[in-house]
């Protein structure tokens, strides 16, 4: 991977009276792990959508890479930018390896790619997420966690020089939670721009490069975990009282609930 | 690229199973052919069907068959039994293609109601031009149902039971309108009711044939230029969107293709019920899920199950005909509510 941006200026997104996500400016560049986070509602998901070119924003332009995600051809898109969603049911009963394969799919028009270099990515992902003894078991019988592992692996195949990742860690237990970020800042060491959206604000704070926080579909801030999980501000966008502390044995903040009396 | 790259990507657990599929239904095709070319009200024996075949590619071998045979063979027999393979090979076909299409196990080409809405128009066009205006007509209203199912689809995308409820809903309705178009027009005209709701490949002609197969081939070749696609669209639409997929495009395109083969097939058989639902799901046991091996498989065994079907249809209650739909609905029926009564696995 050689450069990997993503551009956005003033992007607003409009549902009828609504303003999902008001005037907003972004940037990630590749090497770095940028973390969305903010309350429910707060238009992060909607966001992430608006970067990949699933919606088209009612004002202002995403640019991946420069180049305009909302006039993309597809299969362009599909090349620059690869995306983690909220798991859907697969009520065929495809077997693991075959959803990290089916993640190839992009690539079937490169004429340097080939079956070997298909397998080899298809392999390398599912090592790297510790997937690789599910291979012959069918997807749906998997547990969440499985399945949400799989499908990073599938992401991961698709070998994007942009990777969103939409709450990668929910249904997961610590120590996948842990695996899925270290995996998430791996890629991002690999000159990939890495954008995840995140409910665990220690996530954020221990592995992201920049944390953007929303509020009510605006950036309330961004910059370094340090700079925006401040006790004030997150107490206040989350109308409930936090406590932010070192963490004692890793150079990052540790954000913790306090009780409403403090 | 690590030392195990190679067994995990090609780990099929279906590779065996998929290698006898072909010689399976290949000896089963011919056995069903056989049958269908000898027995009847007129039993004409091998050795006379081999000479009917023979000297219409211009070989004297085999029995010197009767002239009554020989029309029985090959004027009567012979269109119906292939109008019978292509019917089923294109249900079938259709059946395994909406299922990914959809992403749901219960869909058929019938059920959602693109079949009633084809006899529609197919009943009005055989008003109009016989059974080539029934086939026309056929496609049209097919592929006018097909968008009616898009929008629905839209809708009820969330609720895979949903769609067929409502598909079994609008279903009920237009074989209502089928049943008015019938008794509003020329009895000796337009088929009667029952051809067009419980299906029968009655009185079919090489005409009928060659026109339905055009069709089903046109239709067949864009679905499985899409085989890769649909294994695409089977992880959600959000997903397919992101690999690159023109969601509205593949869909418009699909279902334009599955509406004008099942408009053609309803034209010249009617609604032969439960061949879409069936067998893709009994094949998907063997050939595995990725649609590249289900799709060939559906046309072989399609054919084979609408012409076996047809076979009992025929012969069952002779010298009574009864409707080909009745036999695969008395086995499609208990299958399909199988499937409804439990969700999980396969």
């Amino acid at each position: 991977m050689s450069e990997a941006t993503v551009v956005a200026r003033s992007l607003t997104y409009q549902v009828g009276d609504a303003t999902l996500v008001a005037a907003v400016d972004f940037e990630a560049s590749d090497g770095e792990l940028v973390a969305v986070i903010g309350p429910n509602g707060a238009g992060k998901s909607t966001l992430l959508n608006l970067l990949a070119g699933d919606l088209r924003p009612t004002a202002g332009d995403v640019l991946l890479n420069g180049v305009d995600a909302s006039n993309a051809l597809p299969g362009d898109l599909a090349l620059l930018r690869s995306m983690l969603t909220q798991r859907e049911p697969i009520e065929i009963p495809y077997t693991a390896a075959q959803v990290v394969q089916i993640g190839r799919f992009p690539h079937r028009r490169d004429q340097n790619n080939n079956a070997s270099r298909d397998a080899a990515a298809v392999a390398d992902a599912m090592e790297s997420t510790g997937t690789t003894q599910f291979a012959t078991r069918t997807y749906a019988t998997l547990s969440g966690g499985e399945q949400t592992r799989v499908s990073l692996a599938r992401v991961l195949a698709q070998d994007t020089p942009i990777v969103f990742l939409d709450e990668p860690t929910t249904a997961l237990d610590v120590a996948h939670q842990e695996r899925v970020m270290s995996e998430a800042v791996l890629l991002s060491r690999q000159q990939r721009a890495v954008v995840v959206v995140l409910h665990d604000l220690n996530a954020a704070a221990t592995h992201a490069d920049r944390i953007v926080l929303m509020n009510q579909g605006a950036v309330v801030a961004h910059g370094y975990p340090r700079d925006v999980l401040r006790q004030d501000l997150l107490s206040t966008v989350y109308s409930q009282p936090m406590v932010v502390v070192d963490h004692p044995f890793r150079d990052c903040p540790l954000v913790l609930t306090a009780d409403k009396q403090r | 690229m690590t030392e195990n790259s190679e067994p995990v990507a090609n780990a099929d657990p279906y590779a065996d199973r998929r290698r006898w599929l072909a010689p399976v239904v290949a000896l089963l095709l011919t056995f069903v052919a056989w049958a269908a070319l000898s027995f009847g009200a007129v039993a004409v024996p091998l050795e006379e069907v081999f000479g009917v075949l023979a000297r219409k590619v211009g070989l004297s071998l085999f029995a010197e068959p009767s002239p009554q045979a020989e029309a029985v063979v090959w004027s009567i027999r012979m269109p119906r039994l292939l109008l019978g393979f292509t019917v089923g090979a294109a249900l079938a076909l259709v059946g395994g293609m909406l299922q990914g299409l959809l992403r749901n196990k219960l869909a058929d080409p019938h059920l959602l109601g693109i079949g009633p809405g084809a006899a529609i128009g197919a009943a009005i066009g055989s008003a109009a031009g016989g059974v080539q205006g029934a086939i026309a007509g056929g496609v049209a209203a097919g592929v006018l149902t097909s968008f009616v199912i898009r929008r629905l689809a839209r809708r009820a995308s969330i609720d895979p039971t949903r769609i067929i409820l409502s598909g079994v809903a609008l279903g009920a309705a237009l074989s209502a309108w089928v049943g008015f178009v019938v008794f509003g027009s020329d009895r000796a005209r337009v088929p009667p009711i029952e051809f067009w709701l419980l299906g029968s490949l009655t009185g079919s002609t090489w005409r009928a044939f060659w026109t339905v197969l055009i069709f089903v081939l046109i239709a067949g070749v864009v679905m499985f230029a899409s085989a890769r696609l649909l294994d695409v669209f089977a992880l959600g639409e959000a997903d397919a969107r992101h690999l690159g997929i023109d969601i509205d495009l593949v869909r418009t395109v699909l279902l334009i293709a599955a509406g004008a083969a099942v408009g053609a097939t309803v034209g010249a058989a009617g609604i032969i019920a439960f061949v879409g639902l069936l067998i893709p799901f009994l094949l998907r046991r063997f050939t595995g899920p990725l649609h590249r091996h289900l799709l060939w498989a559906t046309l072989a065994w399609g054919a084979l199950f609408v012409a076996a079907a047809d076979l009992v249809a025929r012969l069952a209650f002779e010298p009574i005909e009864i409707p080909v739909g009745l036999v695969t609905a008395a086995i499609g029926g208990p299958v399909f509510l199988w499937l409804l009564t439990r969700r999980q696995d396969v």
